[in-house]
């Protein structure tokens, strides 16, 4: 029962934890009693016309008389009162459904956090061709395109190009970066048509993720290869996007493994600038992978995968330099290549579980003029999750990452050293126990862990859920997480601005340089949340899901100004004035996230979501640092979107999208509306063809501003993408 | 009115305390509903399916439902037989292991061949094929190879094959309240040719 309380249920890989395995079998019953009486409930909605009104009739008490016995069983969890299906004809059993697999394995409403699940169809239904797309539909999740090729994407504040308090896991492998601690959005992508799911938790997931897991884990998360077992093929074309295809094929080696293979490609022409200009912001990347599944019967299963890429980006970069103007703005480019491949061994016994994953990931990424990292990353990763009694559950887990990074720098952008090894430990604990016939759950745990430039952290967390009525649930938490320095706020050097000399602001006769510096002082940046959360499903067709939060943060990163010195030899070419990295900002974040998911009729679906949130950031009394509270006001404070969904006549479906997104104070933008709508047709299953529209209000709107690097930001357009998948 | 009343306050029991885990998709095939499905049509095959007299020691002998290797099913086939009788005979449930249970194979009337079983679905149709066993299975090919009865998933809802050729030669009468609604299979061309 306790398991899928646990945001670890959620994976690491694709494979659903195992550990959870047997506590649903034990949970079976109660759960077979609801597929059961919705299946009951498909059959009365499906009858076949030719049954007649009093047969209808008839069956229509014999499913309320067998609801009740199955309401009773889930109640009572009595083992004797499973569903009478001896009472029920072959006809009706023929008619009942079969649940179908795995849309939503994670049973939401039993996490004591603030989880949310954007499933295959709903990916699909968005006509979101990306995962940063598709991520707009996350309650609460801040999404926001720089230029074409660049997101900000955040959670619960603090957002930015470089943002560095979210996870990102793809099939279990992380894609944050230790050079800035961030996500290189425009490198993570996978066939869209082969996700099952996006799982997104907002706050803390540092007991089971580690550091870095700090307002946010998401977790991309591909279906198992026997679940793509045919051939698929997809091209489109649009107004923004203007060349997409991909190929993805999938079958059988013998009778317990299954593999698949797949290539994409995509092509985005420039956007326009603000003035209205055409851009220099186009991209393309072409990228292939495979999975392969062993699962032979028993204990045992293996997965293999791996992607290979490679892309070119286009963008306006602005830096600064010593002779004059001292500052210059010019086309630019840049390229990322790279490949992963990771292997994952799973066994499963009666009343335990175990996993080891390891992977390795090598990404090259150069931004011409800017600065060019190529990292090698190997990580090893054990668990095992066992029970104890009846009513406990102990996780635990051994991790291993080692991080190679070499850079190339520029005038603007360089690093020291400009090699680095780095190796990192980690091992956690956590508990699950079970209470009061199981209503109540709690969960303790923590991670432990050591990293070379601060040592060792603790990230523990406690977690309660209760359940009220078998409907409605109550849960909160207390939680630490700690963001862990990157390799660029140890050793960087950032020549962000040249002050002209004999200007008011420099009167010597040398440039003065602004340069941002990383620091050996630098820490980790800590936070304290405390969560609090209900969900109800409210009737059948009905859910509602409100998380709460409030986050205490202290040590957060600033700038602290130093003692301008000169440079060069053997003469001094130019003045420093240095900006060094510090740990003097601090403060509290709240806010709230609302979720509400209406099956109006069958066939309609409408959700709508809401978030609030407040960033109260200072600068602590010794803080020097000269800028403004800067995250404040670059997270909106409101949000909001409502989405309908039809299934129309003749294998016709429509979405539709009206998303609110707040004004950015500290950025000077304002709020936005961005009306999109996608319209599907399957004349036969094997055969989807799809349009969608974006920002279809207005011409465009401009969603974000760069930071440290200074690209010239581009508008997101109206924009209009269709297309056409066929399987066979 | 006070029947109106009771409809209401089922209805509403109903909206209220089965819904929670409405949501909640199985990860497995195991969790979902398709096998309390299942159960329900191997009992329904118990009632429509004759034995010869000579199957059963006794009039009240019981009818045992083998399953054979991996068991999908767990604890719900037994609770869903428990205290049922189809005429004077109750039921049992056996867990059979390929390779040491034969003997046991030979004492039940109706067989679930599970999954694992695969690849002895040859040499198991040709040991139980002259007794009285309804052979059920429900891997691709099974009734085709001399397996009684195969369930199928049609469209997320249970369906059945039949191989009447099968069920004659085991003896077992079928009743044409079950072959209606069965997708009648013949026994593959190989197998057909049986030498001698």
């Amino acid at each position: 029962m306790n398991d899928r309380t646990n945001p670890h249920y959620l994976e690491r890989g694709n494979d659903p934890i195992r550990l959870s395995e047997m506590v649903q079998r034990r949970k079976a019953r109660a759960r077979l009693a609801d597929d059961f009486q919705e299946g009951k409930l498909t059959m009365l909605f499906n009858r076949d016309h030719k049954t007649g009104p009093v047969k209808r009739a008839g069956r229509i008490f014999l499913a309320g008389f067998l609801s009740v016995l199955l309401a009773g069983s889930t109640v009572a969890q009595n083992p004797r009162n499973v569903p009478d299906v001896t009472a029920m004809s072959m006809e009706d059993l023929m008619n009942l459904q079969v649940t179908s697999v795995s849309k939503r394995t994670q049973k939401v409403a039993d996490a004591a956090a603030a989880i949310f699940v954007l499933t295959q169809e709903d990916i699909r239904r968005s006509g979101a061709t990306s995962i940063p797309e598709a991520l707009r539909l996350v309650p609460g999740l801040e999404v926001a395109r720089i230029d074409q090729n660049k997101w900000a994407i955040g959670s619960r504040g603090f957002n930015g190009r470089f943002d560095n308090k979210l996870l990102v896991l793809i099939d279990g492998r992380s894609v944050y970066t230790p050079l800035f601690s961030g996500v290189y959005w425009n490198v993570q992508d996978v066939m869209l048509e082969d996700v099952d799911r996006i799982e997104v938790i907002r706050g803390p997931g540092a007991t089971l993720w580690g550091a870095n897991a700090v307002d946010g884990v998401i977790n991309v998360i591909t279906k198992k290869a026997k679940a793509t077992q045919s051939a698929v093929v997809t091209a489109g074309a649009g107004t923004e996007e203007r060349a997409a295809g991909g190929v993805r094929y999938g079958s059988k080696l013998g009778d317990n493994t299954y593999y698949r293979a797949y290539t994409k490609y995509f092509d985005w022409r420039p956007s326009v600038y603000p003035s209205g200009v055409t851009a220099h912001d186009g991209w393309d990347a072409l990228r292939g992978g495979f999975r392969a599944d062993w699962t032979p019967a028993g204990a045992n299963s293996l997965t293999v995968q791996g992607d290979v890429y490679r892309s070119r980006f286009d963008e306006t970069l602005t830096v600064a330099s010593l002779s004059a103007p001292y500052s210059n703005t010019f086309p630019n480019d840049g390229k990322y290549s790279g490949g992963n491949i990771l292997g994952r061994w799973n066994h499963t016994s009666e009343g335990s579980s175990m996993s080891l994953q390891m992977y390795y990931d090598n990404t090259t990424i150069t931004d011409h003029s800017l600065f060019g990292d190529h990292q090698n990353i190997l990580d090893i990763d054990f668990q095992d999750g066992f029970h104890a009694g009846n009513s406990q559950q102990f996780v635990w887990g051994l991790g291993y990452r080692s991080i190679h990074d070499k850079n190339d720098a520029s005038f603007t952008v360089s690093l020291q050293p400009n090699q680095v090894t780095l190796n990192q430990f980690s091992t956690f604990l956590q508990d699950e126990i079970s209470l009061v016939d199981n209503r109540l759950q709690i969960t303790l745990g923590s991670k432990f862990e050591r990293n070379e430039f601060t040592g060792f952290e603790i990230e523990p967390n406690a977690r309660l859920l209760w359940n009220l009525t078998p409907n409605q649930s109550i849960w909160t938490a207390v939680s630490r997480a700690v963001r862990t320095p990157a390799l660029t706020e140890e050793g960087l050097r950032l020549n962000s601005q040249v002050i002209p000399p004999g200007t008011p602001a420099n009167p010597t006769p040398l440039p003065a340089v602004v340069a941002v510096f990383g620091s050996h002082q630098f820490n980790s940046e800590d936070l304290l949340a405390y969560e609090l959360g209900y969900r109800v499903q409210a009737t059948k067709n009905l859910s509602l899901d409100i998380a709460t939060f409030y986050n205490n943060y202290s040590n957060l990163r600033t700038a602290e100004p130093g003692a301008p010195y000169p440079e060069g030899s053997p003469a001094p070419t130019d003045f420093v004035i240095p900006f060094v990295a510090g740990n003097k900002m601090s403060g509290g974040t709240y806010g709230v996230e609302l979720f509400a998911d209406w099956k109006v009729v069958p066939k309609w679906r409408l959700v709508g979501s809401y978030s609030y949130l407040q960033m109260d950031i200072h600068k602590n009394i010794d803080s020097q640092d000269p800028t403004p509270d800067n995250p404040n006001g670059s997270s909106p404070r409101h949000q909001w979107y409502l989405r309908s969904s039809v299934d129309l006549p003749k294998h016709f479906e429509q979405d539709t999208t009206l998303r609110f997104v707040d004004h950015l104070p500290s950025l000077g933008l304002p709020s936005y509306y961005s009306l999109d709508a996608h319209l599907g047709w399957r004349p036969v299953n094997s055969l989807e063809f799809s349009i969608g529209g974006q920002n279809l209000l207005n011409n465009w709107h401009l969603e974000f501003m760069p930071d440290f690097v200074n690209t010239s930001p581009t508008v997101v357009k109206r924009s209009i993408f269709g297309s056409i998948t066929v399987k066979f | 009115m006070l029947r109106r009343l009771g409809i209401l306050i089922v209805a509403l029991s109903v909206s209220l305390s089965g819904t929670p885990e409405a949501f909640a998709q199985a990860p497995d095939s195991r969790d979902s509903s398709e096998y309390l499905i299942k159960a329900g049509f191997i009992y329904n095959f118990a009632k429509f399916v004759e034995w010869p007299s000579a199957a059963f020691a006794q009039p009240d002998s019981p009818i045992v439902i083998g399953i054979l290797g991996t068991d999908p099913f767990g604890p719900l086939i037994d609770q869903i037989v428990e205290n049922k009788k189809i005429g004077a005979r109750s039921f049992v449930v056996k867990r059979l292991k390929w390779g040491t249970d034969f003997k046991e194979l030979r004492d039940c009337k109706i067989l679930f061949v599970g999954a694992s079983e695969k690849a002895h679905v040859d040499e198991l149709v040709q040991i139980v094929k002259t007794l009285p066993i309804l052979t059920v299975g429900e891997t691709p090919g099974f009734a085709e190879r001399g397996g009684v009865i195969r369930f199928v998933l049609e469209d997320n809802r249970v369906r059945f094959e039949v191989n009447v050729e099968a069920a004659h030669q085991a003896d077992l009468t079928i009743s044409s309240r079950l072959l209606t609604l069965a997708r009648i299979i013949q026994q593959a061309a190989a197998e057909t040719r049986k030498p001698g």
